[in-house]
């Protein structure tokens, strides 16, 4: 490299990254800020159509009150289990990076392992939590529906796009899109990291002389849990 | 085929040493009990809101701020500390959290100007007719 590159350029006169950070990490970023702006989309859509349909929107604390193999009344308490877990999943894999930043082989293995795990577990109770939304109460709730081309009035147990018990159609729709959304987010993180997995078993980074691939796929896995806070907040919460 | 930029390893930029390593874990398991801390009260605050604004008479305005607030210290903590993008140069920081101000400016005009002020006139025309259904025992469609 000439000497221009020697007395490190800053800015744009090339021979750096003026972002100072590797193509891919960049790229990470890069596909993480356009991603972002989906889920704000989304969200924001959530927002105003809760504010237009606020006197008959149903509050999460009395939809989501099941528990796994009880029958206990306890609202809220599983969408808290499932936040823990994408926390703790998120600082497992907080820590991969940082194993790889110690280019520690062992560490990098059981920490990617632990954040598959949390991923899996997350992704089971997200299954387990629409089947209940699904099939819903045994009591149900009286709908207006459009059955063989007459408009009649039927108890309504659970939800589908058309019609739910919780309130307007529109919950169940956003309930739907939001979390399948970040649902499927979290499936094909789970799915980077077990591909990963192997390749740090196959020592495919230590032939390479970093872990850098760690810190991207981090970054994604991070950016699946950073989503979640918000959806806890702003679906669960509010 | 492996991709490398012709210029300095910044793939290796963040290695650290063993004796780094201890400091930078413990940094990031206390922003760990951090999120773990707000979380609890989050949902501590979700599940008593319904009694305590009964008997405070309390708007739920003060709930939205409370949350968005809680929501906004998680996220910059989990962007800033465990995406690491505290670390990054100013230029990569701002070009990831520059979208989001602009975002946040139009959101605020959506609010207060457009879609805000249109679905706040639909509520008082519609409201009269949705209270009625409310009250109608076995009929509230929708």
């Amino acid at each position: 490299m000439s000497s221009h590159a020697i007395a490190k350029p800053q800015g744009w006169e090339g021979g750096t990254s003026p972002f100072g950070a590797s193509t891919g990490k960049l790229f990470m970023w890069f596909f993480l800020v356009s991603d972002a702006l989906s889920f704000t989309g989304l969200l924001a859509a959530l927002g105003f159509m809760r504010h237009k349909f606020a006197d008959i929107w149903p509050n999460a604390t009395d939809v989501f009150t099941h528990l796994p193999f009880t029958h206990a009344h306890l609202p809220l308490f599983y969408v808290g289990f499932m936040t823990f877990d994408l926390i703790l999943s998120s600082v497992t894999m907080v820590l991969a990076v940082e194993a790889g930043h110690r280019c520690d082989k062992k560490g990098v293995t059981l920490w990617l392992g632990l954040t598959i795990l949390g991923g899996a577990i997350f992704l089971g109770s997200q299954v387990w939590e629409w089947a209940i939304f699904i099939i819903g109460s045994p009591e149900g709730a009286m709908r207006t529906m459009f059955v063989e081309g007459h408009w009649i009035q039927q108890v309504f147990h659970g939800a589908n796009l058309q019609y739910n018990e919780y309130g307007h159609t529109l919950y169940a729709n956003f309930f739907f899109t939001i979390t399948g959304f970040h649902g499927f987010h979290v499936f094909s993180g789970v799915v980077i990291n077990i591909i990963t997995f192997t390749m740090v078993l196959r020592g495919v980074f230590e032939k390479r002389g970093h872990y850098e691939w760690i810190e991207k796929i981090g970054l994604y896995w991070h950016f699946v849990d950073l989503v979640w806070v918000f959806v806890f907040t702003f679906f669960y919460l509010l | 085929m492996e991709f490398h930029d012709s210029f300095p390893d910044y793939e290796k930029l963040a290695q650290h040493d063993n004796v780094a390593g201890v400091s930078v874990r413990k940094r990031l398991m206390n922003v760990f009990w951090l999120l773990c801390a707000i979380t609890i009260v989050e949902l501590f605050v979700g599940f008593y809101w319904s009694h305590v604004s009964h008997a405070y008479n309390i708007s739920k305005t003060w709930l939205i701020i409370v949350f968005v607030t809680f929501t906004l210290v998680k996220a910059g903590y989990i962007v800033m500390s465990f995406m690491h993008l505290g670390d990054e140069n100013k230029l990569l920081r701002w070009t990831v959290l520059g979208p989001y101000c602009l975002f946040v400016v139009y959101l605020i005009y959506m609010v207060t100007v457009t879609e805000g002020s249109y679905s706040q006139t639909y509520r008082n025309l519609i409201d009269p007719a949705l209270k009625m259904k409310k009250e109608a025992p076995a009929h509230h469609e929708e």
